[in-house]
Formats: structure tokens, sequence, C-alpha cells
């Protein structure tokens, strides 16, 4: 069963084509890596899956609903790593993710479980300011999972990640349906099923894992 | 009940921000209190006219101080990309408009609680609960107005510029009946219960406005 479906997804910024008419099918569980160069499209692509913007034009049905009516419900169910963290500096990482919970209306004792799952603990009580690039994405990326996501959304989560980055993002993506952007292919064929490549906003290619190699 | 706890999350996330930062409350404090030490020199008050150049004197330093404290309100959720984390939440708008106008007028209390003894103290006026009554109750409908057209142009360069433009004109009918309740309970003429129901119906009307526009300025 389809998680994600795309028809002719398209997106200007004033008279620039940003998405041309892109199509894209996701089945649950599927992890899905967007490739391409600066420019291709990748941030606004997921974007849009991610709900936050809206297309210019084209359909889109995340989990069986319409995903440009139902954007608020939808939200509930996908958890997203925005290109920048978007953390409250002044407060501290486990303050941060007390926040999102109550704005998730989820939980705050999955706070300490999340921490530690991001490999935050030890700094649980640091403000976001004082915490590392590599630091503060790993804890967007706890924020992204807190309510248990079914449809994960991830623009480049390796950014500023330590080696240890990729282990973080196989235990987040687990059992839960991807489609993540990056620039490194070698952390694409690694984590995905499927890749697709995005080049000035129209799909250039797709395929498996092995023929995106070859 | 969600919209109240996302709501209040929100206005204390901001509050305990500004405490730990201190970006904000000092600079309008010293701003409000500067503003009246000028008005003091440059009006030449004394105890017959003190009451009558007061409310003026009192109203243009919260409208300055009102404008800098609610622009900061969503330039800085900008500034973060925090606006958009919140909104991915699938929060409601209205609630997470309704917290950050809550925070910014809190704030606003906050430096007329300033403003009001320091005006006591430089123009010899009495500071009666009558006065202050009328204050907070402009407060609430011009940090509605504030910070949903703080919303508006937090992503617009000129946002320094366009926000005094779109936000004064509607912060005019809480200035009259403002000045007038304000005037009224220095002393002067005119009929304070008047101006406090004025003051009133203007805060719900805004109030309930901003509220079904929040929506459609924070996500669409």
């Amino acid at each position: 069963m389809s998680a994600l479906v795309a028809e002719r997804l398209s997106h200007w910024f004033g008279s620039d084509p940003a998405l041309d008419s892109v199509d894209l099918l996701v089945d649950r569980g599927d992890h899905v890596a967007i490739l391409g160069e600066n420019g291709a499209g990748k941030t606004t692509l997921l974007r849009i899956l991610a709900t936050a913007i809206r297309p210019s034009s084209g359909k889109l049905e995340i989990m069986g609903l319409d995903a440009l009516r139902e954007r608020r419900r939808l939200r509930g169910r996908i958890g997203y790593v925005a290109h920048t963290p978007g953390l409250y500096p002044a407060l501290t990482a486990a303050e941060n993710l007390a926040f999102f919970c109550d704005l998730r209306g989820a939980d705050r004792e999955r706070v300490p479980e999340m921490l530690d799952l991001a490999g935050l603990s030890q700094v649980a009580r640091k403000r976001a300011s004082e915490l590392s690039r590599g630091m503060q994405q790993r804890l967007a990326i706890a924020r992204a999972v807190l309510h248990d996501p079914l449809l994960l959304i991830l623009d480049e989560p390796d950014a500023s990640l330590d080696a240890e980055g990729p282990e973080l993002l196989v235990r987040v993506m687990k059992d839960r349906t991807t489609v993540l952007a990056t620039h490194d292919q070698a952390l694409a064929t690694r984590l995905c099923q499927r890749t697709v490549v995005l080049r000035r906003g129209r799909v250039f290619g797709a395929g498996s894992r092995l023929r995106v190699v070859q | 009940m969600r919209f109240a706890t996302v709501a209040v999350a929100i206005a204390r996330k901001d509050l305990m921000s500004e405490w730990r930062t201190r970006e904000l409350v000092p600079a309008l404090a010293q701003f409000v209190v500067l503003a009246l030490v000028i008005a003091n020199f440059g009006f030449q008050i004394d105890s017959h006219n003190a009451s009558a150049i007061a409310p003026g004197v009192l109203w243009l330093a919260l409208v300055f101080a009102g404008l800098i404290a609610f622009g900061r309100a969503f330039a800085a959720e900008r500034e973060q990309a925090t606006l958009e984390a919140m909104l991915m939440t699938g929060a409601q708008p209205a609630a997470i408009f309704a917290g950050k106008a809550l925070a910014a007028g809190l704030l606003l209390v906050v430096c007329e609680a300033v403003l009001l003894p320091a005006l006591g103290l430089l123009f010899g006026v009495d500071v009666s609960a009558g006065l202050v009554g009328a204050v907070l109750l402009a407060t609430i409908g011009m940090a509605a107005l504030g910070c949903l057209f703080a919303a508006m142009v937090a992503q617009l360069r000129a946002r320094e510029l366009l926000l005094p433009l779109l936000t004064l004109p509607l912060w005019i009918p809480f200035i009259v009946a403002g000045g007038q309740a304000v005037q009224s309970a220095m002393g002067g003429s005119g009929a304070f219960d008047q101006a406090v129901k004025l003051l009133l119906d203007f805060d719900i009307l805004f109030v309930v406005l901003t509220s079904l526009a929040a929506r459609f300025v924070l996500d669409d």
C-alpha cells in the first residue's frame, strides 16, 4: 500500500520553476533517497511532502489523505527535519523537546528516551545555543520522532553529523516510511532501497540502490 | 483544552527565553523612562498642565514600546526557523498566535510596571487603579493587533518600516478611548466608564478578528 503518492507536483518561486511535474510513489515502510545537486529542487520537494508549503500545482496524497486539504491532521503523523534545526537557543536540549511534546500533545516522559536515542543524555541540561551544530542536528532528529510518526521527511539529516550519525538515522528510520534528501550517495545507498535523482526540478532518474551505484 | 495547552506552552517558552536572555525588557524599560524624561524637559511640566499632558506622553511611550515588543515576537521565530517547526506539530495556528500575543502582551505589561510609576514620579500625577486598568485593557487589543501584523511582516526585509505603518492606524481606537479613560482617571474631563466600555468592545472585536485571521497569516 502506498504511503505517499505525488502526481505532477510543480512549484514556482515567482517565474522560476523549482519543481516541474514531479511524480513520486512511496510504499509503506520504503526508504527513498532524493539525490541532486544544489538547486535541483530537493528541499522544495521535501517541504511540499512535509506539508510545510503548498505546491503551485499537482496532487499529493499521504497515507490516504489529501495532503493539501488535511495538512494539520497529517502533520500529526509526519516527522520532519528541515534544512535548519529550528531550535530555541535559550532553552536546554530537554526543554526544547518538552516544549514540542506540549505542542504535539505527546507525553513529556518521552523526552529522556528521545535524548538517549539521539545520544544527547549527557547534554540534556545544556542550552541549544551551547550545543555544537552536529548536536543541534541530533536534537532536531530526536524532535522529529517525539510523536512516533509513520512518515519521516529528512532534509539533509546527515549535515554536520559525526561518523556515528548514520547509525542514529538507521535507528530513527527503522519501521518508518522515509523520504530523505542528501548529497551523499554512499549514505543514500546504505539507508534507502530506492533513489530518485532530481535535476533542475525534474526527475532525472530513479531506481533501486544497485542501479544507481552502477 | 488543547488550544489552551499550546497557547500557555508558547507563552511560557517566550517568557522563559526572555528571562534568560534579557534581550527585550531591560531595553524597553530604559526606553520608556527616557521617553518620559525627555517629555518632562520638553513640555515644561507643572502642577497645572501635568494631567493634560501626561496621558499623551503615556500613550506615545506605550505605542512605541509596543511596536518594538510585538515586532520582536515573530521576527525571532522567523530568524531561528522555529515558527515552521511549531506549525509542523499540527498545533492550531490560532493557538500559536494566542501564545505569542499573550507573551508579548505580558512583556509590555512588565514595561508598563516601570512606565506608570515613572509617570507618577516625573509628572506628579496620581496613578490610580482606574488608570492601570485602562492601560491593561488597551494592552490586550494592542497585543492582538500588533502580533498579527508582526507575523505578517516578519519575513519582509522592510518589516521595521511596515509594522508601524500597518499597526498604528488600527491602534488609533485604543489610543483615543484609552487616552480618554486615562485623562478621566487623572481627574480631567470625560466619562471614564464609557471609555472603558469602548476599550472592552475594541478588545473583543480585535481579539476575535485576529484569531480568525491568524491561520491565514501564519500558515498560508
